[in-house]
């Protein structure tokens, strides 16, 4: 713990409690507890540095009721960086107490049925992720080493019966002309379940004569791992995918997942000790781009088809804090042309999922989603778009409960919807 | 606190709302000051009648209670330094009744503050001026015990002058109502107002009746820029003197404004010595000539340029920059005391000219600004806690800023409250006799002392 002790303390000092965090923690909102407030929880370390608390399981717990949103890192009026913070804390404790995270999934999950439902969900990308046998026939996704001890012997939920994104699609996925030629790094949401909005995004890029690439021994960006706490597992995954994606020397490296996203460019950072693997990192991290973001720097085809559609967005909070990108989808997405944008009220808050939080904390993360959904609504939109395969787990299952006849769809599915149905046209007319 | 002490309460309120764990207790152990104290209990009840038995159980038990808001206090009011039980009122957040009839709110005291204005906003007609820079996280309940302030005070007045009555439990558990729901009626002495920054040592606070003003018609805003911060506090005695009381006459000087530009990147004239943002209100013409009587005014007193806000965008961008005064102090140094010194206006000039030789005295950084127009002022001096020889120097040039205060007929605080802070300080501004007859106040409500202890008269 000591290694901590001194990274701590630069954070420590920063804090005034001065409680803005109270005015922007979506969790606080709900639980009016200072224990899950930033300021609570810097306490709390402080505490621990202060030899006035041990790292307890008390505590832990309470490190584990956040979100990880960021959204009190960037408000915070003296600049503590708190996730960081928060993340490092819980590393400490995992290291002392050990993680029980998927273990509260599962068991947690079977008290509640939609929670269940969820769970069903996320069980079978962790099987995918998780077991050798996972349906990865050509193995190029290889599966994360297991993060927590006696998960192997766990399975209890069905298969999941999709093909994996890289089964379906070539490794080079070649444009007669090409501008640039990238790596696309599709995460496991959109290599496992959500495998159209992974499709979308090479589609995309190829209607941008973008020559698009999946690396082979890609492995998960390991942000869930990182964030409870496992940093041995988190790095182990980082200097894997650092490898694999400095094999080549692509032109940029585009994700369509806003935590794969902001893990590649910044989380790395704080995860990678090896000087040699850090260098490498460096130059990668230059290059991560959000597809939207990468449109929007490089100039994009217009050729999309008029859809008279009103939609809403969703700013997921990798993407919106995490990568600093808010702007970039809304401009692509207002240039399509019969897109009605409406603006919910507080589009940049938490949905609430927060990964496993949404498992583990279901109640909270409903609490909060229920917010973000009377929001969502309010706008009278048609379709729901969003970046991060989380926030559309967690916004479907929202609107589900409501019996909403809303649809959610990433913001890549409509904007290669839009190309896709002009090609259409044009074929059609000839 | 013994187990059945903690079963009893669990009773009361409900398990949930009852923590002992040392790893809550920490989490409810400071406010934005730099001391803390673990309470050794946290119990959040939800009404009038869960806080009457809360303290009716303390009471038969000589149990400490200090009650919490927001803790977000600049004094220590909030820190439960006594132990015993923290009481954390938040769970009280409803606004009860927004009377546009007869001026006036009955609110809960766990409402945010903002919250409770954006309420009174909504009738369209009326306003609730007193706006603390807290007043996104702040409590009214809070707000009410350290009788806040906000730059709006020149014109409006503070907290104190927005009650008309209380709802209060006193320290044996017995509910009384001060004051009343009928603006200005009022029998006897003026009970609520002892109430009013008591900081919860003589009662906790369960429900306010608040005054609400007419919402003015328009309103503008106007920068002016010295070279001399002589001249900047000058102008805010004359502006005044004059016949013009604006809404808000801010102060900021040189270092201030380089401490906001760094943070910010705002544009603002980081050479000068001061500036002044001034904002009028009223009706459309009345805003006019005040405007122009303001900026008159300011030319004659020396200012190097004057600069009116046209658009939203402008007023906004220069709120932006004194809102950001704090946030941006966050981002030089890690402790900071934000001291709330309170003089006459016509002294203001000379409490500035004190501050600069004090700070200088001991070698300490001080921002200088704050609320001038009602003589206000935010000396921070900006530290590190864990630095044990500035902290005296700090200490010693606090006391310094006090005894200029007083000696030029101001006041140890204009709006942050005593807390533990000041407390020492206290009998420096009262005297004897004045400190004394405090204490029986306070002996005569709370006899055992339970309420609040270690703050104000009891430190």
């Amino acid at each position: 713990m000591d290694r901590h002790i001194e990274e701590w303390q630069q954070q420590l000092v920063k804090c005034v409690r001065c409680g803005t965090c109270r005015a922007v923690c979506p969790v606080f909102k709900i639980t009016d507890n200072e224990n899950t407030t930033a300021r609570g929880k810097v306490k709390l370390i402080e505490a621990v540095t202060d030899g006035k608390l041990e790292l307890t399981r008390e505590m832990q717990k309470r490190l584990d009721k956040c979100l990880l949103c960021e959204a009190c890192s960037v408000g915070c009026p003296a600049g503590v960086k708190t996730d960081e913070l928060f993340m490092s804390a819980r590393r400490a404790l995992a290291d002392n107490n050990g993680i029980s995270y998927i273990k509260k999934i599962i068991y947690t999950g079977m008290t509640y049925r939609s929670l269940f439902n969820l769970a069903l969900r996320l069980g079978s990308v962790f099987q995918s992720l998780l077991f050798r046998d996972a349906p990865d026939k050509k193995g190029r996704f290889s599966r994360i080493p297991l993060p927590a001890a006696g998960l192997n012997k766990r399975r209890l939920f069905p298969a999941l019966a999709k093909m994996p994104l890289a089964s379906l699609v070539p490794k080079v996925n070649k444009v007669s002309n090409p501008r640039a030629r990238v790596a696309f790094f599709p995460g496991c949401m959109m290599n496992y379940v959500y495998t159209d909005s992974g499709r979308a995004v090479i589609d995309i890029l190829l209607a941008n004569d973008v020559e698009v690439v999946i690396p082979d021994n890609l492995y998960c960006c390991g942000i869930m791992v990182a964030a409870s706490g496992d940093y041995g597992t988190a790095r182990h995954l980082a200097e894997r995918n650092v490898a694999a994606l400095s094999s080549d020397n692509y032109d940029a490296i585009i994700t369509g997942c806003a935590s794969c996203g902001a893990t590649l460019k910044h989380k790395y950072g704080l995860v990678i000790d090896d000087p040699a693997v850090r260098q490498k990192w460096e130059k990668i991290s230059e290059k991560v781009f959000d597809f939207t973001q990468y449109l929007t720097a490089k100039g994009y085809s217009r050729e999309f088809a008029d859809t008279g559609v009103k939609i809403t967005y969703h700013d997921p909070c990798h993407l919106v804090r995490g990568m600093k990108v808010s702007k970039e989808p809304r401009a692509v997405l207002k240039s399509i042309p019969g897109v009605e944008l409406a603006e919910m009220k507080d589009a940049n808050k938490c949905c609430g999922c927060g990964g496993t939080f949404s498992a583990t904390h279901y109640d909270i993360s409903r609490a909060i989603n229920e917010e973000k959904i009377d929001n969502v609504e309010k706008t009278g939109a048609e379709v729901l778009l969003t970046g991060c395969s989380g926030c559309r787990m967690h916004l479907s299952d929202g609107l589900s409960r409501r019996g909403s006849k809303m649809t959610v769809m990433h913001t890549a599915e409509f904007i290669a919807k839009a190309y896709a149905a002009k090609k259409e046209q044009g074929r059609l007319n000839q | 606190m013994t187990k059945e002490i903690v079963a009893r309460l669990k009773k009361i309120v409900g398990k949930e709302y009852v923590m002992d764990k040392l790893e809550d207790r920490i989490c409810y152990s400071f406010d934005a000051t730099f001391r803390d104290s673990c309470p050794d209990v946290v119990v959040k009840p939800a009404n009038t009648e869960e806080i009457v038995k809360v303290l009716q159980l303390a009471h038969q038990h000589g149990i400490p209670v200090t009650a919490m808001g927001a803790a977000t206090g600049n004094s220590g009011g909030a820190v439960p330094l006594g132990k015993g039980i923290c009481l954390g009122l938040t769970r009280l957040n409803r606004i009860l009744k927004i009377d546009v009839e007869n001026r006036m709110a009955i609110v809960e005291p766990g409402v945010i503050t903002d919250d409770f204005a954006n309420a009174v906003l909504r009738t369209g007609l009326l306003f609730y001026p007193p706006d603390p820079a807290s007043s996104k996280i702040s409590t009214i309940g809070g707000n009410i015990v350290e009788c806040a302030g906000g730059p709006r005070g020149v014109k409006y007045g503070i907290t104190r002058d927005y009650v008309l009555g209380l709802e209060v439990v006193l320290s044996d558990g017995r509910v009384v109502e001060v004051g009343n729901q009928v603006d200005g009626d009022m029998c006897g002495p003026d009970w609520t107002m002892l109430f009013v920054g008591s900081e919860g040592t003589l009662g906790i606070v369960t429900k306010m009746f608040l005054r609400l003003a007419e919402r003015p018609e328009a309103k503008q805003t106007i920068l002016a820029v010295y070279d001399r911060l002589d001249d900047a506090a000058n102008t805010v005695s004359t502006i005044i003197k004059s016949g013009t009381i604006p809404t808000t006459l801010e102060i900021m000087d040189n270092q201030t404004i380089r401490v906001v530009e760094d943070y910010l990147k705002a544009g603002l004239p980081v050479e000068a010595d001061a500036v002044l943002l001034i904002e009028v209100d009223g009706s459309k013409v009345e805003v006019e000539r005040q405007k122009e009587h303001v900026i008159n005014v300011c030319r004659k007193c020396g200012a190097s340029d004057v600069q009116v806000a046209v658009t939203n965008e402008d007023i906004d961008r220069l709120w932006l920059a004194r809102r950001s005064i704090s946030p941006a102090c966050g981002k030089v140094s890690p402790t900071k005391f934000a001291e709330d010194t309170t003089v006459p206006r016509s002294k203001v000039p000379e409490m500035l000219r004190k501050a600069r030789e004090i700070a200088d005295k001991h070698g300490i950084k001080m921002l200088l600004f704050g609320h001038a127009g009602d003589g206000n002022l935010h000396p921070n001096i900006m530290t590190d806690r864990h630095n044990h020889a500035e902290m005296e120097k700090v200490e010693l040039a606090v006391k310094d800023l006090f005894r200029a205060a007083l000696e030029l007929g101001g006041t140890l605080s204009g709006e942050h409250g005593i807390g533990y802070m000041k407390a020492p300080f206290l009998k420096w501004e009262l005297g004897e006799v004045g400190f004394e007859a405090g204490q029986k106040v306070k002996a005569a409500l709370d006899p055992a002392h339970l309420l609040n202890p270690g703050k104000m008269f009891t430190a």
